[in-house]
């Protein structure tokens, strides 16, 4: 159609009413029902033990210690420098003393973290599983049908994008297909779902998609167990390099100039 | 604003004003207006509830209890606010019972852990208290209120290194407060740390203008400092070395003592002399400057 004349293209009612509605409709409800499941299935987040928060907060310790040393006397400080030291070394605060030495190759035995890598599968699963039955049952049974004419021009480009499914190289790009629709579906209910279902909704497909694209480039997944030997032994490297200085050396003269009664000097004067 | 609305307030910042919230309850519970459709009704029952019981009115706390138990009866939060009850009611050993249920069900419950300490201090059991206290920070090591507590428990123990050691914790987490410069400052005051104390006093008027407490603590140990540096003199007049002193080996030069000292004077008496109000605490200051 080169020549420029409309195409005359009439679409049965049926098609609108058999097709077009229910590809719409059974995407919101399946939506709706996936955020359902999650919500079932998601349960209450593992409960953490006493000995991982103690292992957790002992390394919050060495990190407060490190950033504000300068508050507290030497004595205080090497006291509890040596004390740290040495714990972090002997793997006091660790929360399997006697696995210390075996690093991170035994991690999945334990079986809480286990189940938090279980979880995040069957997520997944739950994201994957029911998008693909949907594509699956479109291609199958619509695949071919036009459904709707954009009421606008579009240029050529997004032939692929309109009317993915069907062969034909002249035909408008302003006629959308039955698998496209689909498409257009998937990403462009998010703001439908947030309607229905508030913000922090689950029902949206494509949420996993860059979840499972960026699963490969991802060094660590979420959820992953940390190694946290290695973490004190670094630690305690960092916190054998500090270099105390207490705020207070000079606080004659801070005070003093404070309240005007002495000049402020330009730099600290140590007796 | 509504009653809710400031109710909803209060609990934000966690503003310990239990007059305010029962008068703002009050009406809302006469006229039945907490349905279990308001958004915060569970909330406000415990905000109440706690209200009550901060107040005295255990009837009132005890309705509410009874109404928040049929909505949760597995709760482990609403157990631990009848373990509450209670303690109001004065029977510690049930209380005792209901909390050593909830950590036994589940050892991270920080509240119900604390409740157990609070209620061994409230039976008078210190020792025991500071013990588990211990034991309590030992996992949660950077809760620095709880350091703060245990600092206080020492306190009463005259274990002042232990204290010590317990608020330079406090200090490390928290060290813009003034307050806890303050109390450090006094306890090295007590363990005879001078160097030190005075050191904590100067940066108590630094963080907060014109403390009077902080002045004080200047004043008294400026004084005592520069007196023991001229008896030490006095006494090893062939060896002048008056650092050997224990806790004076890091002091300013005594004329710098002394200005400190005329700086403490002169700003205490401006803060009384500041409000007519007080005239006798000024009296006070006086005789005891002229000493």
């Amino acid at each position: 159609m080169a020549d420029g004349t409309e195409q005359a293209m009439f679409l049965d009612p049926a098609i609108r009413d058999w097709v077009l509605f229910p590809i719409t409709v059974i995407m919101v409800l399946v939506g709706v029902f996936r955020h359902q499941l999650t919500i079932l299935m998601t349960g209450e987040p593992p409960k953490p033990e006493p000995k991982d928060i103690r292992q957790g907060k002992a390394l919050m310790r060495g990190q407060i210690l490190a950033q504000n040393n300068s508050y507290i006397p030497l004595s205080a400080f090497a006291e509890r420098k040596k004390y740290l030291c040495a714990a972090y070394e002997e793997g006091t605060y660790l929360k399997n003393k006697d696995q210390k030495d075996q690093g991170a190759a035994n991690l999945m035995a334990d079986p809480k973290n286990m189940e938090v890598m279980m979880d995040g599968m069957k997520k997944q699963m739950m994201g994957i599983v029911p998008q693909t039955l949907i594509m699956g049952w479109i291609q199958f049974f619509f695949s071919g049908f036009i459904l709707i004419k954009l009421p606008f021009p579009l240029g050529v480009r997004f032939k692929q994008m309109l009317q993915s499914g069907i062969m034909t190289p002249n035909m408008d790009v302003r006629w959308v297909s039955s698998l496209s629709w689909y498409f257009i579906n998937l990403f462009g209910l998010r703001g439908v779902f947030s309607l229905i279902l508030g913000g922090e909704n689950s029902a949206d497909g494509t949420r996993d998609m860059t979840a499972m694209s960026t699963m490969g480039a991802m060094g660590q997944q979420p959820g992953q167990p940390q190694d946290f030997n290695k973490q004190f032994l670094s630690m305690k490297d960092s916190l054998s390099i500090v270099y105390h200085e207490w705020d207070l050396e000079n606080i004659e003269q801070r005070v003093l100039v404070k309240y005007g009664k002495q000049a402020r000097l330009f730099k600290s004067s140590r007796k | 604003m509504s009653s809710l609305a400031l109710l909803a307030e209060i609990r934000q910042s966690s503003e310990r004003l239990p007059y305010e919230v029962l008068k703002l309850a009050e009406p809302l519970l006469n006229n039945n207006q907490l349905t279990s459709s308001t958004e915060d009704a569970w909330l406000v029952y415990e905000q109440v509830f706690l209200a009550a019981l901060d107040e005295g009115q255990i009837d009132l706390a005890k309705s509410l209890l009874h109404i928040l138990r049929t909505r949760f009866p597995a709760s482990q939060r609403v157990k631990r606010l009848y373990g509450l009850v209670n303690e109001a009611a004065g029977h510690p050993d049930e209380s005792q019972n209901l909390y050593a249920e909830i950590t036994s069900a589940d050892p991270t419950n920080v509240l119900a852990l604390k409740r157990v300490i609070a209620l061994l201090k409230a039976q008078g059991k210190l020792a025991l208290a500071a013990n588990e206290l211990v034991a309590y920070l030992d996992t949660h090591g950077n809760d620095f209120e709880a350091w703060l507590e245990l600092s206080h428990l020492y306190l009463a123990h005259h274990m002042y290194r232990q204290a010590a050691f317990c608020l330079e914790e406090v200090i490390l987490q928290q060290p813009a407060n003034h307050y806890f410069h303050l109390c450090y400052a006094e306890i090295n005051y007590s363990m005879g740390q001078w160097d030190i104390a005075l050191k904590e006093y100067l940066r108590v008027v630094e963080l907060s203008t014109d403390n009077v407490r902080g002045f004080y603590g200047i004043k008294v140990t400026a004084d005592r400092i520069i007196e023991m540096l001229a008896s030490g003199a006095r006494a090893g007049k062939s060896r002048r070395e008056p650092q050997a002193l224990s806790g004076l080996e890091n002091v300013p030069q005594v004329p710098v003592l002394e200005k400190l000292s005329l700086l403490a004077t002169e700003r205490l008496v401006a803060a009384y002399s500041a409000n007519n109000a007080a005239a006798a605490p000024a009296k006070a200051l006086e005789d005891w400057l002229k000493q």
